[in-house]
């Protein structure tokens, strides 16, 4: 469903991504795994659509359809999510009503009439249990003043609620608790399905001990240096990343 | 002051004198119209060397031939409404009152809501007593205009303890044709008095409305007083809003602004009683050439008051916006409380905010603020919203709408506060142009 050919992204002039060949078939989890400054935000970013980043070779196929001609909006119309590293605060937009905008406007995308209030109630209320989110947090403003933990979950609350065909998890795990990383994980295994590809970005093994991927990449200085199963994220456990540092012919880049 | 502009002065002499020919009227108001023409001359035509002038370029007003007011008539179905809220309605036309567009409620004992004509001819006396005593805009030439050439307007005044529960709604249009209008609206709320006025300025066509309100505010007075300004985008409009606080009174002050090629408020309010509180809340949307000025002086006289200045602006295109506000503390003004704030959003690069917070304390027991911030929309936030599927268009809109709609959530007249969300709403309906604007 995600064909990545030969990507070669820059900003500002430098190379962040020399070259990425990525393929996730429907219903696959991929985890993408590398130290700070590989391009693993880079490479979520230019998934999503974020205005910085320079795609100087190569192309990123969704379904058969160039992502990279498409707009932000459209790419999530298409059934693409990003759950943001860092997710936005906005104020004076209540939670409930951005979701509400975002929902009827992929329908409309789709040609559908917008959402019934009822069901969309009724589909929120049954979201928000899937991560243990307060029904307070959707009267509040998007994610303002929302601790670290409450932000992830608000991102997959949201991506439950969206249900795209495909989600990129950008560091999701990052300022997490054990608890909360339970609760964001559960969230993601809940909407694994044979329809649904997961990309998930992380810098360390302990998030795929509760969303085990069956694929997992080692991305160092912009490329993919390794690819394997599940058992390679516990080796790099175990060995880190230095490994990769001494490989010949590869530049060691400060983050 | 700078000398005169003589090329200026002159047709205005001819105009005057045209003005007062035949003119019945208390032989104070005609003491009240020398003085106040003389004042005009004396100060003279504004000038951008004038610093309180400097970014307000009159040049397009100037070059027009200004007509005295002529009657008109329109359809009442343009005007607005409050919806299903009873209101004392008054409605002007180029400066008229029009009695078959106005509606009168019952009024509570001794209190009187008229038209400036109307009560000039019933009970001089009273209106007297109050027209023009209200102190501030000194050196404005156009409120020292409006006096010279006050020919009606509204003429308001709550006795003690009056809690009036009807709001008063005031709608002032004008029909274009160059006029120039001077209407004056003139509320007194004797202590302990309570009101809710709604003034709307609009109209259609080309003209000045160069209006001035005086507010007096009795020991323990509250008043919400709301000023819509949709004037037509070919209208200038230059107003002049004068408060005078007693002790412990409350005043709501609500600015709303969209309209006008060239529209500017100076606003001078004193605080002369212990304990008074003044909230002035303003909201300016401008777009295309339109350029929109705020002159605000805050004048703490006494101890305990408090005041508290949000002025927002929104600006698309190549509009441009003036704030210029000053906190003025009078040395015996202890544990005064006073904040001013101003955030200028810019939708477009061409756009360009102007801000000047001043502060002049001389007592040394006081609490005062003010911030000034001015940047695009936040692309984060933009892009955010966009990456959940929300059109590029639609995500801006909503995003100025969050920066403008706290300053409608202040107002408490309901039926208001929901026409003008659609009001903002309508004009945050933005053209799908995305390469000019920003982010």
């Amino acid at each position: 469903m995600l064909e990545i050919r030969n990507l070669h992204v820059t900003v500002e002039d430098r190379e962040i991504l020399q070259g990425i060949d990525l393929t996730i078939r429907p219903g696959e989890t991929h985890a993408i795994m590398g130290p700070n400054g590989s391009g693993k935000s880079t490479l979520a970013n230019v998934i999503a659509g974020r205005e910085g980043y320079t795609v100087t070779a190569g192309e990123i196929l969704f379904d058969g359809k160039d992502l990279l001609e498409m707009t932000p909006e459209t790419r999530a119309c298409e059934g693409l999510f990003l759950a943001f590293q860092y997710p936005v605060e906005i104020p004076g937009v209540a939670n409930l009503y951005f979701l509400k905008a975002a929902v009827n406007a992929v329908r409309k995308y789709r040609n559908e009439p917008p959402v019934d209030a009822m069901d969309f109630w009724e589909l929120v209320q049954e979201r928000m249990k899937l991560v243990k989110m307060d029904e307070s947090m959707l009267k509040r403003s998007v994610n303002e003043g929302f601790s670290g933990g409450e932000k992830k979950r608000n991102e997959v609350f949201q991506m439950a609620v969206l249900q795209p065909r495909f989600a990129v998890m950008d560091e999701t795990d990052s300022g997490l608790d054990i608890d909360a990383l339970k609760v964001v994980a559960d969230g993601v295994n809940a909407l694994r399905g044979p329809e649904r590809g997961f990309l998930v970005i992380t810098h360390y093994q302990r998030l795929l001990d509760y969303i085990v991927p069956d694929h997992v990449h080692v991305l160092f200085n912009g490329r993919i240096v390794r690819s394997g199963g599940k058992e390679l994220a516990v080796e790099l456990e175990e060995q880190g990343y230095a490994l990769y540092n001494e490989e010949p012919g590869r530049a060691r880049r400060a983050a | 002051m700078t000398a005169v502009a003589p090329l200026f002065a002159d047709p205005y002499r001819q105009r005057f004198a045209t003005f007062m020919a035949d003119r019945r009227e208390p032989e104070a108001l005609t003491r009240l119209r020398r003085a106040a023409f003389a004042r005009f001359e004396a100060l003279g035509w504004p000038t951008r060397q004038q610093e309180a002038w400097r970014l307000t370029d009159l040049s397009a007003l100037q070059a027009l031939t200004l007509q005295p007011p002529a009657e008109a008539l329109i359809e009442a179905g343009i005007l607005p409404t409050l919806e299903d809220v009873p209101a004392h309605r008054l409605a002007f036309v180029n400066g008229r009152f029009m009695p078959g567009l106005s509606h009168e409620c019952v009024l509570p004992d001794q209190a009187s809501i008229a038209s400036l004509r109307e009560a000039l001819t019933l009970h001089p006396e009273r209106v007297m007593a109050h027209l023009d005593r209200v102190p501030g805009l000194e050196q404005q030439p156009f409120a020292a205009l409006n006096t010279a050439f006050l020919d009606d307007g509204v003429f308001v005044h709550l006795p003690r303890g009056t809690a009036l529960e009807t709001p008063i709604h005031l709608i002032l249009h004008a029909t274009g044709g160059d006029m120039a209008l001077h209407p004056r609206l003139l509320l007194v709320l004797e202590e302990g008095a309570r009101a809710t006025v709604v003034v709307e300025y609009r109209g259609a066509g080309r003209y000045l409305n160069a209006p001035v309100t005086e507010l007096t505010l009795g020991a323990g007075a509250a008043l919400d007083f709301h000023q819509i300004q949709e004037e037509s985008p070919q209208a200038f409009h230059l107003g002049g809003i004068r408060v005078q606080q007693d002790r412990d009174s409350q005043l709501n002050l609500h600015l709303l602004a969209f309209g006008g090629q060239l529209a500017r408020v100076d606003l001078d309010a004193l605080l002369d009683g212990e304990g008074a509180n003044c909230l002035l809340n303003g909201l300016t949307l401008v777009r295309d050439r339109q350029y929109s000025d705020a002159h605000v002086r805050v004048e703490h006289a006494r101890p305990h008051g408090t005041s508290q200045q949000s002025f927002k602006n929104v600006l698309d295109g190549q509009a441009r916006t003036v704030f210029d506000g000053m906190i003025h503390v009078r040395p015996h003004a202890q544990k005064t409380d006073a904040r001013q704030s101003n955030r200028n959003l810019l939708l477009s690069k061409q756009a360009q905010a102007n801000a000047n917070p001043r502060l002049e304390i001389l007592a040394d027991d006081v609490k005062c603020g003010h911030g000034s911030t001015t940047g695009f929309l936040d692309p984060d936030a933009w892009f955010y919203l966009r990456s959940r599927g929300i059109p590029a268009g639609q995500a801006r809109a909503l995003l100025v709408h969050a920066f403008a709609n706290d300053s409608l959530t202040p107002i408490r007249l309901t039926p208001l506060r929901e026409r003008l969300a659609h009001l903002l709403a309508a004009r945050l309906a933005l053209d799908p142009a995305e390469g000019e604007r920003t982010p």
